[in-house]
């Protein structure tokens, strides 16, 4: 399979109604190719999908355990087991997930209709799935470090130092104002750019 | 002291003398795809209106270049003993069909590409990327350099970290990001845009599709978008500590002092295009072009 075609069947592999053997082709073009990971997680970014989804639909809490546990289980029984392979689709995957939740938040009506309802449960789910994406990936980034040069570790960590605070004081304003939809959106914000980052950062380590 | 000199030249000769002259040619198909991996130095691509890949360039010492494909693949690239090196560096100028699909690789190396219709990937660790044509589908990455695309692209999805990302003649799909990187985007005509930077700023002159949206997210980078001034859209602006100017003549609000920290919301024309920018603590300016 190759990009254009595998391009031509996301909304089939997203939507599960890929036949089986066009699915294990599809993931396995997708395991080796950053630019189909990339163009998936474009597709089914908010942009794309904004003007077919509800205004007042809540996600599912647990959208990514149930991602996760899917594609884990599909690529055992393939016997593919590949720890950098599934970090990065893992990233997309998440990346998709939360831009779904992030366009749920922000075509709310704006300003928030009920400020004082308190910060959602999904945001929280979302921030602890967002979290353990970036330990893992941070795991992955240790091991890839050799293979990068002193002055891009150096920049990688300068980044990462903006990102943090920035999400730092986004959090700490959250808190302040709870049922606050616009600083929600720029918490998941500064999260998408951290874990988009690290991604980046460990394909960089990632041998040709 | 003359053979000092005699040394000294021999010495600065050497790297020259083991420079690697490459000139290589193969057919390939007009819609190949095909990867470049070039980690130092320059690699220059161009598209041209013939089914073969012509290759030219010098190699660094040291290095080995290596070149193969047939149909609908090829792949290319120079091999060092360690790749986190900026120098010595190779330059590759790669001539491939202009409606090739093309992927490039790089780590120090600047990238340039001209000519293409088709999808171009390029990631490069601190080089910068340059890529100018009407391609269908841009994803360009750099961790340090800056990205530069010109030229009316369906879709471009542009990601920095520090360098500056600057679009010209964006049309169509756009998703810029970087961390402390600008974002600047000019005579842009963009129907979905999503423009996200951390501590960098942001800056917008052109028009959105009546029916498309345009969003800027920044943490403490300011934003400005100068838009036509009869634009029919709606507008959702909000920086939580950060001052927001609408200059929208004859528009309401036509606001002469700064609103901070609280959102504004307001509709032009009949409506339509979606206008969004939240900051944390930037500064908002709405413009007429």
């Amino acid at each position: 399979m190759n990009c254009s075609e595998l391009r031509d069947r996301f909304d089939a592999y997203v939507a599960g109604t890929l036949p089986d053997a066009e699915s294990a082709a599809f993931e396995s073009h997708l395991d080796g190719c950053l630019a189909c990971q990339e163009a998936l997680a474009l597709q089914h970014r908010p942009l794309g999908a904004v003007g077919t989804l509800p205004r007042s639909v809540a996600p599912p809490a647990d959208l990514w355990p149930g991602i996760a546990r899917a594609l884990a289980s599909r690529r055992r029984l393939r016997g593919r087991v590949m720890l950098p392979a599934w970090l990065l689709a893992a990233a997309a995957e998440l990346l998709v997930a939360a831009s779904a939740a992030g366009t749920l938040l922000l075509l709310r009506r704006w300003p928030p209709v009920h400020p004082s309802v308190q910060p959602s449960s999904n945001l929280t789910a979302l921030e602890s799935q967002y979290s353990a994406a970036s330990a893992e990936l941070t795991r992955a980034l240790e091991q890839a470090r050799p293979r990068l040069a002193a002055g891009t570790v150096a920049t990688i960590e300068r980044s990462l130092r903006i990102i943090d605070a920035a999400l730092a004081e986004s959090r700490e304003a959250l808190a302040r104002d709870p049922g606050n939809q616009g600083l929600a959106q720029l918490v998941v914000a500064a999260w998408r750019q951290k874990v988009d980052l690290l991604r980046r950062a460990t394909e960089l380590g990632k041998a040709d | 002291m003359r053979r000092h000199l005699v040394a000294m030249l021999l010495v600065l000769a050497a790297p020259l003398a083991a420079q690697q002259k490459i000139e290589r040619r193969i057919a390939i198909a007009p819609d190949a795809s095909i990867r470049i991996t070039n980690m130092a130095g320059l690699t220059r691509i161009t598209g041209w209106d013939a089914d073969s890949i012509a290759v030219t360039g010098s190699v660094a010492p040291g290095a080995g270049f290596f070149f193969g494909g047939r149909g609908q693949v090829a792949k290319m690239g120079v091999e060092r003993r360690d790749e986190t090196l900026a120098e010595p560096g190779s330059t590759l100028e790669v001539k491939v069909p202009r409606g090739a699909r093309v992927f490039v690789k790089s780590g120090t190396a600047n990238i340039e590409v001209t000519g293409l219709r088709g999808e171009v990937e390029c990631v490069s660790v601190s080089g910068s990327i340059r890529v100018e044509g009407s391609l269908k589908l841009l994803i360009a990455e750099s961790m340090e350099g800056n990205l530069n695309a010109s030229g009316p692209m369906d879709v471009v999805q542009l990601k920095g970290g520090a360098g500056t990302i600057t679009l010209r003649g964006a049309r169509g799909d756009i998703m810029a990001s970087t961390v402390g990187g600008a974002i600047v985007v000019t005579d842009g005509a963009v129907v979905r845009a999503h423009l996200e930077t951390v501590s960098g700023t942001i800056a917008f002159d052109g028009s959105v599709d009546p029916r498309g949206t345009l969003e800027s997210v920044t943490h403490s980078g300011d934003v400005t978008l100068r838009l036509p001034p009869d634009i029919s859209a709606e507008f959702d602006l909000e920086s939580f500590d950060g001052a927001i100017v609408v200059g929208l003549a004859g528009k309401k609000p036509d606001r002469e002092k700064p609103l901070k920290g609280k959102p504004v919301s307001f509709v032009t024309g009949q409506g339509g295009s979606h206008v969004i920018v939240r900051s944390f603590k930037g500064e908002i300016r709405i413009l007429k072009r």
